[in-house]
């Protein structure tokens, strides 16, 4: 009896394990070939599982999952690097920056032969933080023979001492007057030559090398005020045939008369596109330099520079006028006894036409007066410009000049520049 | 006459310039943080430039230059036209934002 019943039992057990059965009618064998049925199913989807993925490493896309994630790691490093770079260039302490100007110049007198010539001016830029600029500018021309001439036109570190003045040092273009310092590269100088006596060796100084502090100050409303004073080496004056030839302005790394030359201009500017200005500086000079042979020991003798400026735009007129002298005193002793008085002013109105403004007339007056009568010149100089830019300009002119017969002042001439300031 | 404008011209420089010196306002030549803060900066660097610029030369798109170009230029044009250092920075910003 106790072993039928646990027989029963392995039955009842037996029939529960089986599972879910169609019923206690479906017999073992049934159930066994349910059972290798679902098997050879399950066998089947494996086999297909592992064929896909076999393929799919044939195919590289398990193996590519990898690389592309390393890949969108790089992208996410070399964006962050990007990301820093854009923005980098815009905190730097120091910047460079490459300015300056070139021309091509055709000339042709009315009694002589036409030719053309070029000039460029790089001008150098090195700022440091905001307190200090070092700018230098070269000129590289071309002379009448084919050789190229490279002067030092200035070279100063600016320190940015407060909001309102600034210390520089070094070769600086003379403060005294408007033109020099502002008006004459080619790119900004409405006519294609510069004002007779306002060039080299002419009225106007062009340049010294010194101390000079100089700013801007607001006053009341919107006037303002510009100012500019400094200490430099000063002229040398140059004699030939016992008479001084011509006084030499472009900054010379020498005193020859061992007392320097202080010199300032101020200019106010009652309303803001109108400048009054005021130029002056005195000291000694002295003849280092007679009929092409080096002199030592010439006398000391006073020199002075007096100045005056004006400015005014309205709407499309611009309006200018200056004048400038340098005065160097006699000296019974020296190779050149008799002193001089070169001086120079001039008047000028510009007008921008058509729908763009981009066309400009140009009149000019200048009087020049030295001591040598055949550089003394009176010239009438009308021009018409076409703003290519704002900054590249085609400009064609002509001169009628006034001097003593036979000389180049007096020839008139035709000038016509292509002049782009960078 | 010439000594007059020289003893002039040295003493607006010596007054402006040293009664600068006592102003505790920032020297900076960039914008400062005040200056990014001011919505007048621009308005008033926009001033400036139109007032400023054309008493020498033709008015230079702003877009010539990148952002840190225009810095050594302006501070350039501050030396060459007595530009104070609040006008630098608004002229920087100005210029900046519009290139």
């Amino acid at each position: 009896m106790k072993k039928n019943s646990r027989l029963g039992l392995a039955v009842v057990a037996t029939m529960a394990l089986a599972g879910p059965s169609p019923g206690w009618a479906q017999s073992d064998a049934d159930r066994i070939a349910e059972l290798e049925a679902k098997t050879a199913a399950m066998a089947e989807a494996l086999e297909a599982l592992q064929e896909e993925l076999a393929q799919a490493r044939e195919s590289g896309t398990v193996r590519d999952t990898e690389e592309l994630r390393s890949e969108v790691i790089k992208a996410t490093q070399y964006a962050q690097r990007a990301q820093r770079a854009a923005t980098e260039w815009k905190d730097t302490t120091s910047v460079t920056h490459l300015a300056g100007y070139a021309s091509a110049e055709y000339v042709e007198p009315e009694d002589g032969n036409g030719a053309f010539t070029s000039n460029f001016n790089p001008m150098f830029h090195y700022m440091y933080s905001d307190r200090l600029l070092w700018e230098s500018e070269l000129a590289i021309e071309l002379d009448e023979n084919g050789e190229t001439e490279v002067v030092l036109e200035y070279s100063t570190i600016d320190i940015f001492l407060n909001d309102n003045l600034i210390l520089v040092a070094g070769k600086f273009l003379s403060p005294l007057g408007n033109f020099r310092q502002n008006l004459h590269p080619s790119w900004i100088n409405k006519f294609s030559s510069a004002p007779p006596g306002f060039g080299h060796d002419g009225a106007a100084p062009a340049a010294d090398i010194g101390l000079q502090l100089r700013g801007g100050a607001n006053l009341f409303g919107n006037r303002k005020l510009t100012y500019a004073g400094y200490i430099a080496n000063g002229p040398m004056l140059v004699g030939e045939d016992g008479e001084i030839h011509g006084i030499e302005t472009e900054g010379v790394a020498s005193d020859a008369d061992d007392s320097k030359i202080l010199g300032g201009r101020i200019s106010f500017l009652p309303i803001p596109r109108l400048e009054l200005g005021l130029s002056g500086a005195f000291g000694d000079a002295a003849v280092v330099e007679n009929d092409d042979a080096d002199l030592d020991g010439d006398p000391d003798r006073d020199y002075e520079v007096l100045g005056f400026d004006v400015t005014y735009q309205w709407q499309n007129l611009d309006l200018r006028g200056e004048y400038i002298m340098q005065d160097v005193a006699d000296a019974s002793t020296s190779v050149a006894p008799e002193g001089g008085k070169w001086e120079s002013w001039y008047v000028q109105s510009a007008y921008k036409i058509g729908a763009s403004a981009n066309w400009e007339g140009v009149v000019r007056y200048t009087d020049f007066s030295s001591p040598h009568a055949d550089e003394s010149q009176e010239q009438w100089a009308l021009g018409v410009n076409y703003l290519v830019t704002p900054n590249a300009l085609i400009k064609v002119g002509y001169e009628l000049n006034d001097g003593l017969g036979g000389e180049v002042t007096d020839a008139d001439r035709w000038l016509i520049q292509v002049a782009y300031g960078y | 006459m010439s000594k007059l404008a020289v003893k002039t011209a040295l003493l607006a420089t010596i007054v402006a310039g040293g009664a600068a010196m006592f102003e505790p306002e920032a020297q900076a030549a960039e914008p400062t943080a005040t200056d990014e803060a001011d919505p007048m900066t621009f308005a008033r660097g926009a001033k400036t430039w139109s007032e400023t610029c054309a008493r020498c030369h033709n008015m230079r798109d702003p877009k010539e230059l990148r952002d840190d170009q225009w810095r050594a230029a302006v501070a350039h044009m501050r030396v060459r036209a007595g530009l104070t250092g609040q006008e630098t920075r608004d002229v920087l910003k100005f210029l900046q934002e519009s290139n």
